[in-house]
């Protein structure tokens, strides 16, 4: 995560069946923006172009330690990714396309827990491609599309010219409630500029909630729909103490860290003149200082994106870090 | 930058023979069992047959694999060998002319690994979960059940019958009984890389999620030592079979097996810089240890006796491969396409 610059970027892109993913990497092989981009896909497609590269494999999940899902990581991307860093003409940029059904946890992880993918690559972000007509029909079959919105750091509601404005500023609010720190945008048959799903610095600490720095006031409109996976926001003026705030949300992800799926966040440190940085995909943390705070900016903006969060019990916590 | 003691390290231990320039990142190499050629792969799928004339070489690329290459491995009589390719191919070659004999589906998939057998002609191949045995004309001779993820590594008993391959959750030993199933020893973790003891009385294996497993034959029984700083992808025996190299991360981790294995001791930890290795590999029939770094770095060790380098060389990129022969020489393949080979005094 430190060495962004010298590392290849990787995007995640996410969807159930017939989201649109397809002719999303389709648009980004074809748009004329220079890059080299090796794609990794878990299903065969008919995709192939000049100059890139497309590589089918196979989801295999490795468990780390005690079989934990938020400690797994691609076997599959490890291996194939591994070989193309040796290549001599490497790639400017991997996009790695997952089954509609994949969790994109371990992905994500892959390039966090193994010390050869950490060196040489880093996550740009998750796209989450969703689509607008049919995904109520799907989205409480299972867990999937839930987590693929929750992961999320760009979310396209695809296929929007195929509903009424009202449906989708309801299912809008339905995903935003799920994950209130993503970017969305509304698109037809996947078209978007290249730079809002290619370089989105969704796990980079200089761009923490740079996306979209109201993003808590979107969740003060609360949303019954989908208690399961939520969004909590906490916003707040004053100071932290470093260390109790740091025991808090270490102690948190040994506790909660299976179902907390993203966190990030800008906070203040008591004495401190710098903005303290942090994010976190499951248990996995990191944090620092950043810039120093310009003038009438200083506060606390947190957001936690994750399965059964106790909005109360955060904000006592957080709460209890005041000084 | 050199963390060792440069007036500690023996000088003309290691001399140079001779170096080629292959262009493209040296994925794996191999040399002839008479030590007079070397059969090598490059990461793009070149396949160069290189003749070892002392004190200088010459070679030609032969052929090559679309894709990519992973591995080579000659027949123990040096008339054949074999590459492993990304197009699910493995191509056998003249050990001679390098003239193409056969090329022979491994499955659907990259070829992790193609190996022919220590004791008789048969060639292994391991293509994402599929183990197939060839024999010397070619035919499968063996098609294994599908393994429970890609196969990392496979391994030939080195004093009997069968075949060891490593995946996700343990190993699996093919063809260790006549008419036998594959038996499989199961443990938690992805194994990586795999190494028979010399007795082929054990199996280690290094894991993804920073363990080495060691497992016993006979019993079945088998334990994990956990608390490496990375990932244990190197792994190799000395000739004798009492101490297991082991490495993740900048420092060799030695095991001293000679009592109850592994369990129980204190390793010791052999390490001359910071940077990553790349590999290690015992002297076959000696006392040596060559490792390497990611900042092309060669050392050799004598771990029996120091726990300090005893000789070192600085190459012109980092190792991608290292093989000894007979003891006394050294290839070298590299990143930057290169191919060295040195002397070791002995």
């Amino acid at each position: 995560m430190s060495e962004i610059a010298s590392t290849i970027p990787v995007t995640v892109l996410t969807g159930f069946l017939g989201s649109g993913k397809t002719t999303l990497l389709n648009r980004i092989l074809s748009e004329n923006h220079g890059l080299r981009i090796a794609v990794i896909e878990n299903e065969f497609g008919e995709i192939g172009v000049d100059n890139d590269l497309v590589i089918a494999t196979e989801e295999e999940i490795f468990e780390m330690n005690n079989g934990c899902i938020c400690c797994s990581v691609r076997g599959d991307l490890i291996r194939i990714l591994g070989n193309l860093m040796k290549r001599r003409n490497r790639f400017d940029h991997i996009m790695i396309e997952t089954t509609g059904m994949a969790d994109p946890g371990p992905v994500v992880q892959t390039f966090f827990m193994d010390d050869e993918m950490r060196d040489a690559f880093h996550v740009d972000g998750v796209v989450t491609l969703v689509d607008a007509k049919h995904v109520s029909l799907h989205i409480d079959d299972g867990e999937e599309v839930k987590e693929q919105i929750a992961f999320a750091d760009v979310i396209l509601m695809n296929k929007s010219d195929l509903v009424s404005p009202q449906e989708l500023n309801t299912l809008e609010d339905r995903i935003r409630s799920m994950n209130a720190a993503a970017k969305i945008h509304r698109t037809q048959d996947a078209a978007i500029a290249m730079e809002k799903v290619l370089d989105i610095g969704g796990f980079d600490l200089n761009r923490a909630l740079e996306a979209d720095p109201n993003f808590v006031d979107q969740l003060r409109r609360q949303h019954p729909h989908d208690a399961n996976i939520t969004s909590v926001g906490i916003m707040s003026p004053g100071d932290l103490d470093l260390e109790l705030f740091q025991d808090w949300l270490l102690g948190l992800l040994d506790t909660k860290g299976e179902d907390i799926f993203r966190m990030k966040g800008v906070v203040a440190i008591h004495g401190q003149k710098e903005r303290y940085v942090f994010q976190g995909v499951h248990m996995l943390f990191d944090g620092r200082a950043d810039r120093p705070w310009r003038d009438g900016e200083r506060s606390n903006s947190l957001v936690f994106i994750g399965r059964n969060l106790n909005r109360e019990a955060l904000m006592l916590g957080f709460n209890e870090c005041l000084t | 930058m050199l963390d060792v003691d440069p007036s500690k390290l023996r000088k003309g231990l290691l001399s140079e023979s001779w170096y080629v320039d292959l262009a493209d990142y040296v994925i794996d190499l191999q040399w002839s069992p008479s030590a007079a050629r070397l059969a090598a792969v490059s990461v793009e799928g070149a396949v160069f047959l290189i003749e070892d004339l002392g004190d200088s070489a010459t070679f030609k690329m032969i052929g090559s694999h679309v894709g990519g290459a992973n591995s080579v491995s000659w027949r123990r009589d040096g008339a054949k060998f074999a590459t492993a390719g990304h197009d699910g191919l493995v191509k056998v070659w003249d050990g001679t002319s390098g003239t193409p004999i056969r090329s022979l589906e491994a499955g659907n998939a990259w070829v992790t690994k193609a190996l022919y057998s220590p004791r008789c002609n048969v060639l292994a191949t391991a293509a994402g979960r599929q183990l197939k045995l060839f024999s010397d004309d070619h035919k499968v001779i063996y098609d294994s059940p599908d393994h429970p993820s890609t196969i990392a590594d496979i391994a030939w008993n080195p004093r009997g019958p069968g075949i060891a391959a490593a995946a996700n959750r343990g190993v699996t030993l093919h063809l260790s009984a006549a008419g036998g199933e594959p038996r499989r020893f199961r443990w938690k973790g992805s194994s990586l890389v795999l190494k028979w003891s010399p007795d082929a009385r054990h199996l280690a294996t290094g894991r993804q999620d920073a363990a080495l497993h060691y497992c016993s034959i006979a019993t079945g029984k088998s334990a994990q030592i956990s608390g490496y700083a990375t990932k244990v992808q190197l792994l190799d025996w000395d000739a004798g079979g009492r101490y297991l190299a082991t490495g993740g991360g900048s420092s060799i981790v030695l095991w001293d097996c000679g009592g109850d294995g592994p369990m129980g001791g204190q390793p010791t930890q052999l390490e001359a810089r910071s940077g990553k290795l790349t590999q290690i590999a015992f002297q076959p029939d000696g006392p040596l240890l060559a490792s390497t770094d990611a900042d092309g770095f060669v050392f050799l060790w004598e771990p029996a006796k120091h726990d300090q380098a005893i000789g070192g060389v600085l190459l012109s990129s980092a190792a991608s491969c290292l093989r000894w022969i007979h003891g006394k020489r050294l290839a070298i393949g590299q990143e930057d396409g290169t191919v060295v080979v040195f002397g070791v005094e002995t």
